[in-house]
């Protein structure tokens, strides 16, 4: 009876939103066909004072580990982008919702962010089966689905059929890819092992690491992801006497592999996607375990491969991690920053870009345009430039191959950048070392009134 | 070879830890019945107390003892608390209760847990054994696991086979009105029933969690294999329910190494549809004795 009740309402109210979407939207048609001047009234989450975006982030769960800082870390650099006035005369409203990475949760989260809190834009929203969930949704309600949170090539290889929706960090196939073309280089007669999550992020690494070197790989092995019993999958590697592991895997399973390796005594060279590599959370989770047989928390990983793109905490002479650090200082929560915060403040960064490259007249289209023109030139903390285009949403084009040593990533190679497919593997052209500017936001493109 | 060892005994362990499970299992339906699906998230919670009592510099052991003797706390507490008031109505009531219980203590573990991976310690270093220049894939705490299992089967047997109470437990639950003008306090054996089979569950949740991660969910999988355990051998039997464990684990942790661990679910299912197909009363039932 009270379930039935509760429904009921529900669906009341979710028809009444829809019906009210409907004519906000009607409304802000009209009016982006015939004045230029009034700033957007009837852009929904938009005024002349502030601008409402949402996200959805797994702040509980298994995948909360590391991934619920993400958006603390997002959260400081809008309100110290706040604390300078906004961009525009706008100020960023920030709302996060938790999934807990299951994806039926993210089409609630997402359809009260979209329906009840009206938001601009979704900017941020993580992980590939959960996203996969709302980003039809978001692209049939035209609300801008920025810089997801994942590596999945489906963010942004056809922008035809998801024209609202932009990739952010390098995906996983360009990983793959030049991951692939280093061990060929550098390691023509290793015999690799695959350790996989069986979804896009093993496929997709996969699918790139094997255009260089398919013939080198001698086992491929896939983990589902929850059950913890890696143990036959390790042992499978194990017994085709692969003697360099890359792992297109999760940071949690990273833990479990390295626990699993030391029980069955199986030393080989390891290689983890950036993804799955955080030294700071694999090396806490090992770090328990110790009793001599795992080294103390930051050094767990020491000599292990893997990829970079944005600077870390431990590089603290960047300038931009020094601006991390600022920001944090001044308008972080409890804590201290991590990799997770810095990622956030990053692709914070990049979102205020396009704000900033939007002009005074905020409409849902017209970011989509500024980031389309525009993005691949912006100035930013990542390595390596934007892809972004017309005919390309994917992200930042290439990463750095780097060795873990005493919990800092140290560069085995110069930054490389591609895309997908066939394109060729080169060294970046001096779009790193740029710096931020003094006051930390990005350069007024079109100028401020 | 190397691999085909490394994953039998990967299996042997895990077995291990599901036939604890099918033997708490098996206890409770020996005693009341019912088929206690609580007792994956009791478990959990019983191994987080262990967890907390480590961290705050408690001896290993002792925290271990401290969380089986909670454990036994808490299915008594159980018993006589949440699952007393259906008691004697229809068998379903209790079941849905118990998986009523199991949503509530899993988000309670959330709440008061956090829901992020954690790393259980283990007491014996979590490096494999190297016999004569050969690494076997077996950890002392490995071999601690497949002791513990055993000593406890056999306790539980000696238990109801040999004692006044476990046949007193076994009477209550055969045939409560009976027992009851015999003189058995079948109130008491019922929460006794309960808080022994918490207890050795509790046992398998702190087994499985030796040197590995745990989060509020990690003993989700293990109700199921152990439920198919169970079933396998027979509910009834505490023999049946170590076999059906072993069988489970090695059965599973092959299809993981030679199949696909994607297939490490759907292997259970089939196992237990081939059980209720060709054996319905499991392979150590004499169930027909017991149909009048």
């Amino acid at each position: 009876m009270n379930r039935w009740s509760r429904k009921a309402a529900l669906a009341t109210s979710m028809v009444a939103s829809a019906v009210l979407v409907a004519s906000c939207g009607a409304g802000g048609r009209s009016e982006s066909s015939s004045s230029d001047g009034a700033a957007a009234e009837n852009v929904p989450g938009v005024t002349d004072t502030s601008v409402k975006i949402g996200a959805h982030f797994p702040l509980t769960g298994v995948a909360a580990p590391g991934y619920s800082e993400i958006p603390s870390g997002a959260k400081a650099y809008f309100d110290y982008v706040n604390s300078k006035g906004g961009i525009h005369g706008r100020k960023i409203e920030y709302i996060v919702k938790d999934d807990g990475y299951v994806p039926t949760n993210t089409t609630q989260a997402v359809n009260e962010l979209v329906q009840k809190e009206q938001v601009f834009a979704i900017v941020g929203g993580l992980g590939t089966p959960t996203h996969s969930a709302v980003v039809d949704f978001l692209n049939s309600e035209k609300v801008p689905d920025l810089f997801v949170s994942s590596g999945s090539i489906k963010w942004g290889d056809k922008p035809s059929e998801r024209p609202m929706t932009f990739g952010w960090q390098p995906d996983y196939e360009i990983e793959g890819k030049i991951i692939g073309k280093y061990i060929k280089e550098k390691m023509p007669n290793a015999k690799i092992g695959l350790y996989l999550q069986d979804d896009d992020l093993g496929a997709d690494g996969a699918k790139g690491l094997k255009q260089f070197v398919g013939d080198q790989v001698v086992k491929e092995v896939k983990y589902t992801p929850g059950n913890t019993d890696v143990a036959p999958q390790i042992a499978a590697l194990q017994a085709s006497k692969a003697d360099l592991v890359v792992g297109f895997n999760v940071p949690s399973y990273t833990a479990l592999s390295q626990l699993t390796a030391l029980k069955l005594n199986y030393k080989p060279k390891w290689f983890y996607t950036n993804v799955g590599s955080d030294p700071k959370l694999v090396g806490s989770l090992l770090a328990k375990f110790s009793k001599g047989a795992v080294k103390d928390g930051n050094s767990a990983l020491d000599g292990i491969m893997t990829t970079e793109y944005i600077p870390g905490v431990d590089s603290a002479d960047d300038p931009w991690v020094k601006l991390w650090t600022k920001v944090w200082d001044e308008q972080g929560k409890d804590g201290e920053l991590t990799n997770y915060r810095v990622y956030g403040m990053s692709q914070a960064y990049a979102f205020v870009s396009a704000l900033q490259a939007s002009g005074k007249n905020l409409t849902r289209e017209g970011i989509v345009k500024a980031i389309e023109d525009g993005g691949a030139k912006w100035k930013g903390p990542n390595k390596l430039p934007f892809r972004y285009s017309k005919d390309s949403h994917l992200g930042i084009s290439g990463v750095e191959v780097v060795e873990i040593k005493k919990g800092i990533g140290e560069p085995l190679q110069d930054p490389m950048v591609t895309d997908l497919g066939d394109a060729e593997i080169k060294p970046d052209s001096g779009t790193a070392e740029q710096a931020p500017n003094e006051s930390g936001l990005p350069d007024d493109i079109k100028g401020a009134e | 070879m190397q691999q085909l060892i490394t994953t039998l005994l990967n299996g042997l362990t895990m077995g291990m830890v599901y036939a604890a499970f099918a033997l708490a299992l098996v206890l409770i339906w020996r005693s009341t019945r019912i088929v206690n699906f609580a007792q994956a998230p009791m478990a959990m919670v019983t191994t987080y107390i262990a967890m907390v009592l480590i961290e705050g510099g408690l001896n290993y052991w002792l925290a271990f003892i401290l969380a089986l003797l909670s454990g036994f706390v808490l299915g008594a507490f159980v018993e006589r608390v949440i699952v007393r008031p259906v008691e004697g109505k229809s068998d379903i009531n209790a079941v849905i209760l118990t998986l009523g219980l199991f949503i509530v203590l899993h988000a309670l573990a959330a709440l008061v847990f956090g829901s992020d991976y954690k790393s259980f310690p283990a007491p014996f270093g979590v490096r494999g054994i190297t016999v004569g220049g050969h690494s076997l894939a077996i950890t002392p705490f490995g071999i601690f696991t497949i002791v513990a299992v055993i000593v406890v089967m056999l306790l539980l047997l000696l238990l109801f086979q040999k004692t006044d109470v476990g046949l007193q437990m076994r009477a209550s639950a055969f045939n409560p009105e009976v027992a009851r003008l015999l003189g058995v306090k079948v109130s008491s054996m019922l929460t006794l029933g309960w808080a022994l089979a918490a207890l050795v569950g509790s046992l398998s949740g702190l087994l499985i969690a030796g040197g590995n991660l745990v989060h509020p969910g990690y003993m989700d999988s293990v109700v199921v294999f152990g439920f198919v355990a169970a079933v396998l051998g027979g509910l009834d039997s505490p023999l049946g329910a170590v076999v059906g464990g072993l069988i489970m684990g090695i059965a599973l942790s092959l299809v993981s190494g030679y199949l696909g661990s994607g297939l490490v679910s759907l292997a259970a299912l089939l196992i237990l549809v081939a059980v209720l197909l060709v054996k319905p009363g499991g392979l150590f039932s004499h169930a027909s004795e017991r149909k009048v």
